[in-house]
């Protein structure tokens, strides 16, 4: 798991101004589950990522709260609409501290 | 006849006090048998005190939604799924919901539910009226044949659900 919190992050090849863009992202995370023994879970701070947030030129456009449910290497996409050009963040939080981010550059053609 | 009560008394005696001994490491959380309890306090966002509890799905709605009435939203919400997902472990799934992004009047958080999994509230998307759409989509872990929701809420607190069901062949929580 050397690769862990590898992000990558893929937006249309060309935007124009004013478009609705899909952004496809993805990070390197093993994702825990919950173990069992004997049927009874056990308690420790499982390493999973359980908040991702969007930024856009600065300002915060989306949060997302997730859970062990996602699964390993999580992939998420949305769509936000470009009015200016610059960086697109995403950073994956999780629950051992680990921050992870990812940007890409927005330009219009 | 005597000394056979005097025996027993002695054993008794014996016997309550090595259980009152037992108890007492019980308390103490020390007991060997119960090798669990040594972790029991777990610390951090990962433990399981602060994971969402592992409940039925009609418990995970209430504690979201309250009594707050849910509409159909299968004509405004496009959940997309497979019909048949062979692993568990990753489920595709997308959500696209009809509406406006104004700032007026905007779609406020997407929830993605899965009935059968022991956390049915799998993911929590907290959108802005600057994304200009409400999609998102993720992968999901389904643990059997399940039905997926997807409830949107709007910025006037409409809630509004859509649902299929995916036939889950091998399950994605490890048991």
């Amino acid at each position: 798991m050397a690769e862990i919190g590898r992000v990558r992050i893929r937006i249309p090849s060309s935007i124009k101004q004013g478009d609705v863009v899909k952004v496809r992202v993805l990070v390197i995370h093993p994702m825990e589950i919950v173990q069992r023994r004997d049927g009874k879970p056990v308690d420790k701070n499982y390493h999973f990522i359980n908040r991702v947030v969007v930024t856009y030129v600065g300002k915060e456009i989306a949060q997302f709260e997730t859970t062990q449910s996602i699964s390993e290497n999580p992939f998420f996409s949305f769509a936000f609409k470009a009015m200016e050009a610059g960086p697109l963040t995403v950073t994956f939080l999780d629950t051992q501290g680990g921050k992870y981010e990812g940007t890409a550059d927005i330009k219009f053609s | 006849m005597d000394r056979l009560m005097d025996n027993s008394g002695i054993t008794r005696r014996a016997l309550l006090r090595a259980l009152g001994l037992l108890g007492l490491a019980g308390l103490g959380g020390t007991w060997p048998g119960a090798p669990w309890t040594a972790h029991a306090q777990a610390q951090g966002p990962g433990s399981l005190a602060s994971l969402g509890p592992e409940e039925p799905v009609d418990v995970t709605m209430k504690r979201l939604f309250g009594s707050r009435p849910i509409k159909d939203g299968s004509s405004a919400i496009k959940l997309e799924l497979p019909l048949i997902a062979e692993n568990g472990a990753v489920v595709p799934v997308s959500v696209e919901v009809n509406a406006p992004m104004a700032p007026q009047g905007y779609v406020r958080t997407i929830y993605i539910i899965s009935d059968k999994n022991r956390r049915p509230l799998n993911a929590k998307f907290t959108l802005s009226p600057t994304m200009g759409q409400a999609f998102v989509g993720t992968n999901l872990r389904l643990g059997e044949t399940t039905d997926v929701r997807a409830i949107a809420e709007l910025s006037d607190g409409t809630l509004l659900m859509a649902k299929r069901e995916v036939k889950v062949t091998v399950g994605g929580c490890g048991g």
